[in-house]
């Protein structure tokens, strides 16, 4: 269980986390999703007591962690692949850090063969690429058999195997009971292996939910997409009728407030050719991009008319 | 999963000491650099003993332990890698999520490194025995412990590096950069007082007396301290003062070292 209560993170004038309240329940994988510099990182470094808070909590298992007397059995951490001195072997990484518990070195061998680093033991830790990186990552993580589990961007820079691995991996460990509290800046990832989604922007929280509510706040969620010869005619008539109108490009409305035989009959009344007519779905995207539309902090200037 | 854990739970003082123990042999550039600094004060010590004939005033512990003058920057670079290497290489986040109170990760690496530096110390001190055994025969004065403070200068040797290698290691872990630690190191313990002395007086000798430069005096036998202290205009430090001073800047700087590390936030 990780509660983060009113966290707030500030840096000099600049504010990274911003009255951040979540919880991460046993069970369950939380995603934690946000644009790059949404404060993701600076909240999990803070959960985990590498940084203080400005003001606010955040406990895991209802203690800080820098008061937890087992931190390695308690909480499993990766916060980033590169948290490795190259010189060092990945035996020897493993083998400090479960010193540092009494954690004996058949548990540091049964970590290098659950994450598929077995032949790359005796490597030094700087001839590795990113994605054997993230696998030692996560090997330090499992270490101590921890309740928790708090992984950033645990699939960054894995091939297909190792993503569908991660995959796999965090559903099991949510099903044994623990609590997986998983960053991420891509969305589908999230929405095929996470059970609720916590979303920032700008360090404020954005939504907590399932991943099907979210979905279903989508704009395009229960929207009416439809396709004629003359879009504006149509337009006129629906809103006569009530209802919200988007125009799109190809001749194509969204619209709002009326169902699919609305619209049909609509068309009808004004005497225009319906070309495709159809209810449309939402996506986790779609209700992502929406919520943190506002807050990215860095985009392109080719994305921002782009909402689909 | 199974848990393979024996004993009691969690981090101990003991537990962290061998984890940093670990760290410490487990990157090959700190064994590189320990052998290097016994290499570099045994060839030291034989250069410098070619040079000196009896009538030079150098004592035969002067030229077993001359080798210090360059072997200290060894230790110097070892303890400030020790320092900083957390920092540079993002260890740190694993380190200090593992052992989250942060300070005993401190106090091991200050144990790990001193006896690292002690073990190297002892090593180099005998191969520089040994590589001026040959030119002693000649004509060069030989080391002889019944010399009053001889055998006090060859401890004096060990301490002197162990206690450069825990600067280094205070300044790099207060520093958390490489270069700059180095560049501080080598300031204190070797070019400050060099620079000063080309202009001596009773404001330059009473710094020079007070940098950790002055703990090199504990490699000096009672001939030559009573020398140094005839010609300095600043405080008489006696004996043992020149490596109380090093102690008190080594205490000074890791206190500093570890208020940083407990109050502050780690990249």
């Amino acid at each position: 269980m990780i509660e983060v209560e009113a966290l707030t993170k500030r840096y000099g004038s600049t504010t990274a986390v911003d009255g951040l309240t979540f919880t991460a329940r046993p069970g369950t994988v939380t995603g934690f999703l946000g644009p790059n510099g949404a404060g993701k990182s600076t909240t999990m470094r803070v959960v985990v007591g590498l940084e203080r808070p400005t003001s606010g909590t955040a406990t895991v298992a209802g203690r800080r962690y820098a008061d937890l007397p087992a931190p390695l059995h308690a909480v499993g951490v990766m916060l980033d692949a590169r948290s490795v001195h190259p010189g060092r072997t990945a035996y020897k990484h493993l083998l400090a850090m479960a010193q540092t518990h009494g954690i004996g070195k058949a548990r540091v061998r049964e970590v290098l063969a659950q994450t598929g680093l077995e032949p790359a033991a005796n490597r030094r830790a700087g001839t590795f690429s990113l994605g054997m990186g993230q696998r030692l990552g996560i090997a330090g993580a499992l270490l101590g058999d921890p309740a928790t589990l708090i992984l950033d961007e645990p699939v960054n820079g894995l091939d297909p195997d190792g993503v569908l691995w991660v995959r796999h991996l965090v559903r099991e460990l949510a099903a044994e009971g623990r609590t997986v509290l998983l960053s991420s800046h891509l969305m589908h990832e999230l929405a095929l292996c996470a059970d609720r989604v916590v979303i920032i922007g700008r360090g404020r929280l954005l939504a907590d939910a399932t991943v099907q509510e979210i979905v279903a706040r989508s704009e395009r969620a229960g929207a009416v997409r439809v396709r004629t010869t003359d879009p504006e005619a149509l337009a006129r008539e629906l809103l006569t009728a009530g209802a919200d109108v988007t125009p799109q490009d190809g001749g194509v409305l969204q619209v709002h407030g009326a169902s699919v035989d609305d619209v049909g009959t609509a068309a009808r009344r004004c005497g225009v050719t319906v070309l495709e007519l159809g209810a449309e779905s939402g996506s986790l995207e779609d209700a992502y991009l929406q919520l943190t539309g506002d807050s990215v902090e860095y985009r392109t200037a080719d994305t921002l008319g782009r909402t689909r | 999963m199974t848990a393979a854990v024996m004993g009691r739970p969690g981090s101990t003082g003991l537990r962290v000491l061998r984890a940093e123990w670990t760290k410490l042999t487990s990157v090959r550039s700190n064994v590189w650099i320990a052998l290097g600094t016994v290499a570099v004060a045994a060839g030291t010590a034989y250069g410098l003993g070619l040079f000196v004939r009896p009538g030079d005033g150098r004592s035969g512990s002067w030229v077993v332990t001359s080798g210090f003058v360059l072997a200290q920057l060894g230790f110097l670079v070892l303890g400030v890698l020790v320092g900083t290497s957390e920092h540079t290489t993002g260890t740190a986040r694993t380190t200090y999520t593992t052992v989250p109170r942060r300070l005993p990760v401190l106090a091991a690496q200050v144990q790990v490194t001193l006896l690292a530096a002690l073990t190297t110390a002892s090593v180099a001190l005998g191969a520089s025995y040994l590589a001026t055994g040959g030119v002693r025969a000649v004509d060069a004065p030989a080391l002889d412990l019944s010399v009053p403070g001889a055998a006090r200068a060859l401890l004096g040797f060990v301490l002197a590096s162990a206690a450069v290698a825990l600067l280094g290691v205070g300044l790099g872990a207060l520093l958390r950069h490489p270069a700059s630690a180095l560049v501080a190191g080598v300031l204190l313990v070797l070019v400050g007082d060099h620079l000063l002395a080309m202009n001596p007086g009773r404001t330059t000798d009473t710094i020079r007396a007070f940098l950790p430069s002055s703990g090199a005096r504990l490699l000096q036998d009672d001939a030559a301290l009573a020398g140094l202290d005839a010609v300095t205009r600043g405080p008489q430090l006696g004996v043992w003062g020149g490596g109380v001073v090093l102690l008190v800047w080594v205490v000074v700087l890791l206190a500093a070292a570890a208020y940083r590390l407990s109050r502050h936030d780690v990249r």
